[in-house]
């Protein structure tokens, strides 16, 4: 346990000394914020300007979803940073052959932070959504948010070989929640095509509230998981 | 202390590490020896159980090594090659963050002063040199004082004063009973060092003996010799230990004649090439 504890220490104390990766964990704050606060107001704004009832209220839900995957992704993004850090410093070798091992490395790396993203996105759902959400839908969306960002974090750190390409699979990998909107805009069959994007089976589990929805949405996280996790682990011992 | 029976191991569906087999004794210095991509660093992945996925046996300290647990690594100091440092830190961060992974703890100031880098100790590590980067790594292989060390190129990199630092502290791990496992493509440094050596190419053993005796299997010392004959310079070359027989060298001897007279010893490189066809370096 206390090699564990160690990493996890030296990881947070990378991202302490990081401007950028301190910026990155304070994001989700701004967004819920903006979110709150901000969506609301734009709202009387576009219902004024369009003499309409409703434009964006309609989607309160849409926005409460990206409220719940943006704390993970934020959170998993920096810990793709600092492993494409370690990766580059020859440290991710070195860390699997100490008493940490490969398996305490991942523990630390992935899925400590992935426990602190749920907490912190459950937080900010309890204080920022804009629609009302139940304690046990809050729960499932922030677990099921934040395993896919393991996935996510697996993703830019296999892919990529140094911090800027690491920047640069992490806006590509942004696409992977574009599946949120589609139960929104598409009803017909069509969107089924996005049925292999895990955010696709969230967004269509909170929309419905159908507890059957929650099998491909756990489904489809774990098959990316287990399929970038293979990848991730070659480069681990590369 | 190692047992390595049958070894298989590929990285792909073409095998890589072939049916390989040998011991290493308690207390030795066991030296691999092989141009680039020869497998030895794929070896010394398998053997601190990096890479788990290979068929016969590899037995570490009385383990199998894909079924290690993590208080494998308790006992088992790796150098790599490559340093594998936080820049951002100070060698005396690092230290002290590496040697907090580890149940047993050894004075870093002892070993920073070994290595003549206790007064640079506070500088971040991004503004070390490359030599002064390798002897960090080196020291952070003994900081919970390992009985088994694994080290790949420990000199690389290094000015020869500061290499025969390092050389010297292998030399006393060894007296202190540890075993050593030494990845180098420097003959002189396995020849130095090592109590025995394994040649490996293309993933295989080729031969595996005492350097010295590897050395004189292949041909005895020769003597070089050049003498004046009619005004110009001629050259001759015998084996040693046939220089009492050789006539033309007893009359230059009488004669004062010898312009140049040296020995030659095959090096281990030459062996090397013999045997394998390859060249080390």
């Amino acid at each position: 346990m206390k090699p564990l504890l160690r990493s996890f220490g030296i990881f947070m104390y990378q991202i302490s000394r990081d401007n950028m990766l301190w910026a990155v964990c304070i994001a989700p704050l701004l967004a819920a914020a903006f979110f709150r606060w901000g969506i609301p107001h734009i709202e009387i704004l576009l219902c004024e300007h369009f003499q309409q009832q409703a434009v964006l209220s309609e989607y309160y839900l849409l926005f409460d979803l990206f409220l719940s995957l943006i704390t993970p992704y934020l959170f998993c993004f920096a810990a793709a940073m600092v492993m494409l850090t370690e990766y580059d410093e020859n440290v991710t070798g070195y860390m699997a052959v100490t008493p940490i091992g490969k398996r305490g490395y991942v523990l630390s790396r992935l899925l400590l932070p992935a426990v602190i993203s749920f907490f912190a996105s459950m937080l900010l759902m309890h204080f920022f959504t804009l629609t009302v959400w139940t304690l046990w839908m809050t729960t499932i969306t922030c677990l099921l948010t934040s395993l896919l960002n393991v996935a996510i974090a697996l993703l830019v750190f296999s892919f990529s070989h140094n911090r800027v390409e690491g920047m640069a699979v992490a806006k590509l990998a942004g696409l992977v929640m574009l599946g949120l909107p589609v139960p929104f805009f598409l009803s017909s069959g069509v969107q089924y095509l996005f049925s292999p994007l895990p955010s696709f089976w969230i967004a269509k589990f909170c929309v419905k509230r159908d507890a059957i929805l929650l099998l491909p949405a756990i489904l489809s996280s774990l098959l990316w998981v287990w399929l970038l996790y293979r990848k991730f682990e070659q480069k681990l011992v590369r | 202390m190692i047992s390595v029976k049958n070894l298989q191991f590929s990285y792909t569906r073409q095998p890589f590490i072939e049916n390989m087999s040998f011991e290493v004794k308690d207390g030795e210095i066991f030296g691999f020896l092989g141009p680039s991509g020869a497998g030895k660093s794929t070896l010394q992945k398998i053997l601190t159980g990096l890479l788990r996925n290979y068929t016969g046996s590899v037995i570490v300290s009385d383990t199998e090594v894909k079924r290690h647990d993590n208080s494998f690594y308790e006992n088992i100091g790796v150098d790599f090659e490559f340093p594998s440092l936080y820049e951002k830190l100070t060698a005396r961060e690092n230290l002290r963050f590496f040697s907090s992974l580890y149940r047993k703890q050894t004075d870093i100031d002892y070993l920073l002063e070994r290595v003549g880098l206790l007064h640079e100790a506070n500088k971040r590590v991004a503004e070390y040199s490359k030599g002064m980067k390798s002897r960090i790594n080196f020291i952070k292989a003994l900081l919970h004082d390992p009985i088994l060390l694994f080290l790949d190129e420990p000199t690389s990199g290094l000015d020869p004063s500061n290499a025969g630092r390092i050389k010297e502290m292998i030399l006393q791990e060894k007296a202190k009973g540890k075993t050593i496992i030494l990845t180098t493509h420097n003959m002189y440094d396995a020849t130095e060092l090592c109590d025995r050596v394994a040649f490996i190419v293309d993933g295989e053993l080729r031969a595996l003996d005492i350097p010295r005796k590897l050395i004189m299997s292949r041909g005895a010392s020769k003597v070089r010799y050049t003498y004046s004959q009619n005004g110009r310079e001629e050259g001759a070359e015998i084996p040693l230990n046939q220089t009492g027989e050789d006539s033309l060298l007893q009359s230059l001897l009488r004669e004062n004649r010898l312009l140049s007279i040296h020995s030659s010893e095959p090096t281990l490189n030459d062996i090397f090439v013999e045997i394998t066809g390859r060249r080390l370096q």
